[in-house]
């Protein structure tokens, strides 16, 4: 399958939830949905057997009040983008992971590091950031400045 | 008195120290007299922040920051970034560039598949093939550093290009070293595709089918031992691969043997590349200038590593810092399915299985802790390891 075809496919499978499509590159479509058609949209994807899913990336951005969670899926050289943006301080979005178990670390990574919420995900604990890193300072927010006597210094 | 299901069934954490691992892991793995029956994980153990830390510096210094992610494929981690960022700018880099980036590439995975090759014949208890895989590792070595002043953290390239050329008589040396490397990994090969003992710690071990890797997302030989054709350098050829076609390693068993035949082929496949390049290496120049400003906009960059797909996600804001970059190693992918894997296994074989997925082990002594109401005595990894070779010596009773 071509990478035009698979793209075409992908978005013909979540057309139902797509608020906006944009193609940033030749390989790549991008599909913005609500928080809550995320799940319906990516066992859409599932179920069709189209590609996996190759990473949870999160882009926060104070200007917007937004945080927006990128859910990449791959088949061979096509790159599927669904987008989810939340509101910075109610950041919440549906598990997949009754979908895609593989899921499970990526949410894991999303949650700390951006302090978005997954809701329903199976396993909540810290996967990266220390264990007595304080609660609710997420650092790859763009607020969180890194120096150098912050929390990392403690362990 | 306890009963029975207490006092046989418990948790042993495996780890987080372990000084020759790139991303230190603690495994708790609760077992049932012999037998594992759930799994689980906790990395951030060398945990830096480099994601952030990349959006506070210039284009150029996050070059030399994402290289030091990882000691052995450090070359692939500096490729997905410019590659991404070359993309972005708009100003691809020249062909003799991106040749000798897949060459630099190439030299790299024999050096990680032949340190994996060691590691995981000594987890096996097979050490005569780890100290000769070492051994001939030396060969790859040499011929990097005389290529690039540096045994790891190559700095082969700058945003635009290479930073150095290939003459003939490097190529001449390279050649030479290949054709050792190719007599010495036909021979192993032949051993772990034949050797009796070794067969008994890999074939029908900790089996993946087809369609569990997909399910898992498993990259990598990890992905093409279980019969799933991924492989970036073929799918998505980027650098110089369409140039200089891969030809794709599978097998279809999903056992642990299935994993060392993988890797051992595709030696012999990197070996050909190699020649491939080396033989018709365009000519031309090494690199074109970039802006300090990149354009803003945001690129997918994937690369294939040693280890299975390398994801870069990279976005611009238009200035002389990222606004952010996203890294996803391959094994954060394949810690997944390890997970899922060794459920059902012995946990004699759990050394072996996580060492199948190549999450950078090599051996050194770590704690584990055996808990249960009777007693709790502290194992390291090598007691672990020589547990696993006693278990098999003695034949699974």
């Amino acid at each position: 399958m071509s990478t035009e075809s698979a793209l075409q496919t992908a978005t013909q499978l979540t057309a139902a939830w797509a608020k906006a499509t944009t193609t940033p590159e030749a390989n790549r479509v991008d599909i913005s949905v609500a928080p809550s058609d995320l799940h319906s949209a990516v066992a859409a994807l599932h179920g069709a057997h189209w590609g996996y899913l190759a990473a949870i990336t999160g882009l926060d951005s104070p200007t917007t009040n937004e945080i927006e969670l990128l859910y990449h899926f791959c088949q061979d050289a096509a790159v599927f983008t669904l987008r989810v943006s939340v509101p910075r301080d109610d950041a919440a979005v549906p598990t997949i992971c009754d979908v895609m178990p593989s899921a499970s670390l990526f949410e894991r990574e999303v949650m700390e590091m951006f302090g978005a919420k997954i809701i329903g995900t199976p396993d909540t604990a810290r996967l990266v950031l220390p264990d007595d890193w304080e609660e609710g300072v997420y650092p790859l927010r763009k607020d969180f400045v890194p120096t150098p006597d912050a929390q990392a210094t403690k362990v | 008195m306890h009963t029975h299901a207490e006092v046989e069934k418990f948790v042993v954490p495996i780890g987080p120290q372990h000084p020759a691992l790139k991303e230190p892991g603690h495994f708790e793995f609760t077992v049932d007299g012999e037998m594992v029956t759930h799994a689980s994980v906790r990395l951030g153990y060398v945990h830096r922040g480099i994601e952030k830390a990349t959006e506070q510096r210039t284009w150029v210094q996050d070059l030399y920051l994402l290289e030091r992610i990882c000691g052995i494929c450090s070359h692939t981690h500096a490729t997905a970034f410019v590659l991404g960022v070359e993309k972005l700018a708009g100003i691809p880099a020249p062909p003799r560039a991106q040749a000798i980036r897949v060459l630099v590439a190439e030299m790299e995975r024999i050096h990680s598949h032949l340190l994996w090759l060691g590691v995981a014949a000594h987890e096996a208890g097979f050490d005569t093939l780890f100290m000769y895989t070492w051994r001939d590792r030396e060969t790859i070595m040499d011929l990097l550093e005389g290529l690039t002043g540096n045994r790891v953290n190559y700095s082969a390239n700058v945003l635009g290009g290479v930073k150095f050329d290939v003459d003939a008589e490097q190529a001449d040396s390279i050649r030479r070293g290949l054709d050792f490397l190719q007599e010495r990994t036909e021979h192993y090969l032949e051993v772990i595709r034949r050797d009796e003992m070794f067969l008994r710690r890999t074939r029908g071990i900790g089996v993946m089918t087809q369609a569990e890797a997909d399910e898992f997302g498993v990259v990598g030989p990890t992905a093409r031992a279980s019969g799933v054709a991924r492989d970036i350098r073929i799918q998505a050829p980027y650098a110089a691969y369409d140039a200089y076609p891969v030809n794709l390693v599978v097998e279809h068993a999903g056992d642990l043997e299935a994993r060392f035949i993988v890797r051992v082929r595709e030696l012999l496949e990197s070996y050909r590349l190699i020649r491939a390049i080396l033989d018709a290496l365009p000519e031309g120049e090494l690199s074109k200038k970039l802006p300090r400003r990149i354009k803003s906009g945001e690129t997918i960059s994937r690369v294939e590593a040693p280890r299975g797909e390398l994801f870069y996600f990279i976005q611009s804001g238009g200035g002389d810092k990222p606004t952010r970059v996203k890294v996803r190693t391959p094994t954060l992918c394949n810690l997944a399915s390890v997970l899922t894997l060794v459920i059902g296994h012995q946990l004699a074989d759990v050394p072996m299985i996580l060492v199948g997925v190549d999450p950078c082990f090599s051996c050194n002594d770590r704690a584990v802790v055996l808990k249960s109401e009777r007693d709790e005595k502290v194992w390291a990894w090598e007691q672990l390891r020589q547990y696993g070779i006693d278990f098999y010596r003695k034949g699974k009773a």
